[in-house]
């Protein structure tokens, strides 16, 4: 008896046993369809997660952050270094072969006046690398240039909500913004950044749109005239993932030298995090894969109990099939197909049932869902694998049967 | 009109089937059941055998040997110069497929295939494509009258015409023996003697025809009759080939 065969037989007794398949398939449907349900929001997740790191930098993004020490009582040495500089951050692009971006950047609270608007604004003093790092653009204009930096020149940047705030409807190419008392030059403005994560309406990256760029040189000449030229952080981009290690050693070497040897500060690794971000993944995953496979078992064993509940009516037709000539591969693989058959229907509509609810959660909650092909894959492969398990036992039960008493079974 | 054959090995050249001290014993222990006491038996091709006796005498029994669906605790049987009693269940499933043809009391259609898929049955555990299946189903069921009975499920279908079909499945692979289990058992006696006619019919083309009854007039339409009692063969009667005639 063939494969093809035995799946005629088992769909025509599918057909004739509406209910029981159904109550065969109903704990398989369940387990699939929560399995392929939960797959999908924590796969959108993640996904978001990566998505929105890769808009703030990529994976081979290093942060550099002042850490002051939290010691009380602070050595002569703590006390000396000055915490992180834009002296540090040449060195760093100098020195670490794998620095690709180097960007550091102070910021300071300062008045900002246009016409009528007046008030104190968070500004970002920064280099010409932010661009590359935060894949963030001028719209208009230009963004800061090396000229500028060496030149410190009088030139503001804005991000596309600040330059609203200041001119409203005002075209802000080329006029004046008075920062302190200092006129600076709007020389471009940045093409809006946005980010929703979820079911939140606001823009994660809002705080971006909302920044006016000074040169860092401008800051320290024309404001703070810190002869020391502090920073508040610096971002390096890697030129790749492998290489992430190694730049935040070597970052680390060279900021310890120029601190004399004070940990001041910290070396934050994108990969790390990634790699941190993953682990927790795999322990949803792992959580899902447990509730998922309970569930199948569930419905697994629940195939099994109306396999040997059916089995006794069966019983004499495993003694005719013998009698004719079935071999007991032949009643095995019959039964087999069969149980695959019930959880296949009830992978494929837990499969289906499972995507209505991801469809349903992101129509009810804004939480994206995404169905993979993988999952699909994922559901099939589950269901059969539930099939063929379960379906063994009562499989090997009938195919061991002696057509005597088979036969001879009322 | 009949004589005792009291026929002995080795008389004919190749029988169909042969039993040498065939035993078998049910529940090994305590409680053994001898059903078989030691039975020597001879069948010779194209013969049309009645097996008889009271119940209980192991006539069942010997039917299921002589159709493979159980073996001998002890002794030798071949069937068409094989022999059987040491066979593994999947040559033994083979025999049954291939060489023996089975017809039951209780008919043992599958309720929910078709008379058809009924009959194609023994064809596809036998490998048979698809369209031979469906030629030598349709064929056989012709033989038995009831070619348009095919797509009739076992349940729309008289007793008579259920056996009718269970003779069809049984005949379908050309097996060398056609063994019914008393096949007229569960039918009136009109239906019985209409099937058993097709018997009749089936052993004047040629076909190797054994039956269990209890029944003198069934066991009338075959030319040698066996009782059995306790296990073992009392009496194996051969009529006289005049008396063939009269049936016939």
């Amino acid at each position: 008896m063939t494969i093809h065969e035995s799946v005629l037989d088992g769909l025509a007794d599918v057909r004739t046993h509406k209910l029981r398949t159904l109550l065969q398939t109903l704990g398989v449907v369940l387990g699939v369809a929560s399995l392929v349900a939960v797959q999908g929001l924590v796969d959108a997740g993640r996904r978001q997660t990566l998505d929105f790191w890769s808009q703030t930098g990529g994976l081979t993004k290093l942060l550099i952050v002042n850490r002051p020490p939290k010691e009380t009582r602070i050595t002569a040495r703590q006390l000396a270094s000055r915490s992180l500089t834009w002296e540090d951050a040449q060195a760093i692009k100098r020195e670490v072969p794998w620095a690709r971006l180097v960007d550091p950047i102070a910021s300071t609270r300062l008045p900002v006046r246009y016409g009528d608007y007046q008030k104190a604004r968070d500004i970002s003093a920064a280099t010409p690398d932010y661009p590359s790092v935060y894949r963030f653009y001028p719209a208009r204009g230009r963004f800061l240039t090396q000229d500028d930096l060496e030149s410190q020149s009088r030139v503001v940047v804005l991000g596309d909500t600040a330059a609203r705030t200041y001119f409203g409807n005002e075209d802000p190419m080329g006029k004046t913004l008075y920062i302190g008392d200092v006129g600076f030059t709007v020389v471009g403005v940045m093409k809006r950044k946005e980010f929703y994560f979820n079911d939140e309406d606001r823009n994660a990256l809002e705080w971006m749109n909302r920044q006016t760029f000074i040169p860092l040189t401008s800051l320290y000449a024309r404001f703070t005239g810190d002869a020391s030229q502090r920073v508040n952080y610096i971002n390096v981009v890697v030129d790749k993932a492998e290489n992430n290690r190694k730049a935040t050693e070597e970052a680390r070497g060279i900021l310890l030298r120029r601190h004399g040897g004070v940990a001041d500060f910290e070396v934050v690794n994108r990969g790390d995090r990634l790699a941190h971000a993953e682990e927790q993944g795999r322990v949803f995953d792992l959580t899902f894969l447990v509730t998922g496979i309970v569930s199948l078992v569930v419905g697994g064993i629940v195939i099994m109990n109306i396999m040997l509940a059916s089995f006794q009516e069966r019983v004499r037709e495993v003694g005719v099939r013998k009698a004719i000539g079935a071999r007991g591969t032949d009643i095995a693989i019959q039964f087999l197909v069969e149980s695959i058959l019930v959880t296949c229907i009830g992978g494929a509509l837990g499969l289906a049932l499972g995507v209505g609810f991801a469809k349903g959660i992101t129509a009810l909650l804004g939480e994206p869902a995404i169905i993979t092909a993988k999952m699909a894959v994922v559901g099939v492969v589950a269901s059969v694998a539930t099939g063929l398990f379960f379906g063994m036992y009562p499989a090997f039960k009938a195919a061991r049967l002696s057509p005597v008493e088979a036969l001879r079974y009322e | 009109m009949a004589h005792a054959s009291g026929r002995t090995r080795g008389e004919s050249g190749n029988p169909i089937i042969r039993l040498q001290g065939v035993h078998k014993v049910y529940d090994a222990g305590e409680n053994a059941v001898h059903a078989l006491r030691g039975i020597d038996l001879d069948v010779e091709a194209a013969e049309y055998m009645a097996i008889m006796g009271p119940s209980g005498s192991g006539k069942s029994t010997l039917m299921h040997i002589l159709g493979c669906l159980d073996v001998p605790t002890e002794g030798e049987y071949l069937l068409d110069t094989t022999p059987v009693s040491k066979m593994s269940s999947r040559e033994l499933a083979r025999i049954r497929n291939r060489k023996v043809g089975f017809v039951f009391q209780s008919f043992n259609l599958l309720p929910r295939a078709t008379t058809l898929r009924n009959v194609e049955l023994p064809m596809l555990y036998a490998g048979i494509g698809r369209g031979e299946r469906r030629e030598r189903a349709q064929e056989a069921l012709q033989r038995v009258g009831l070619a348009d009975r095919a797509r009739h499920l076992p349940a729309q279908l008289s007793g008579g015409q259920r056996q009718r079909a269970a003779i069809a499945r049984a005949l379908v692979n050309s097996p060398s023996i056609l063994l019914a289990d008393e096949p007229t058992g569960n039918l009136d006696t009109r239906t019985g003697q209409e099937l058993l006619s097709i018997f009749d019919e089936l052993h004047a083309q040629g076909h190797t025809v054994i039956l269990v009854t209890h029944d003198t007039n069934v066991a009338a339409h075959a030319r040698r009759v066996l009782h059995i009692v306790d296990g073992l063969v009392e009496a194996d009667q051969t009529r006289v080939v005049e008396a063939e005639g009269a049936v016939a």
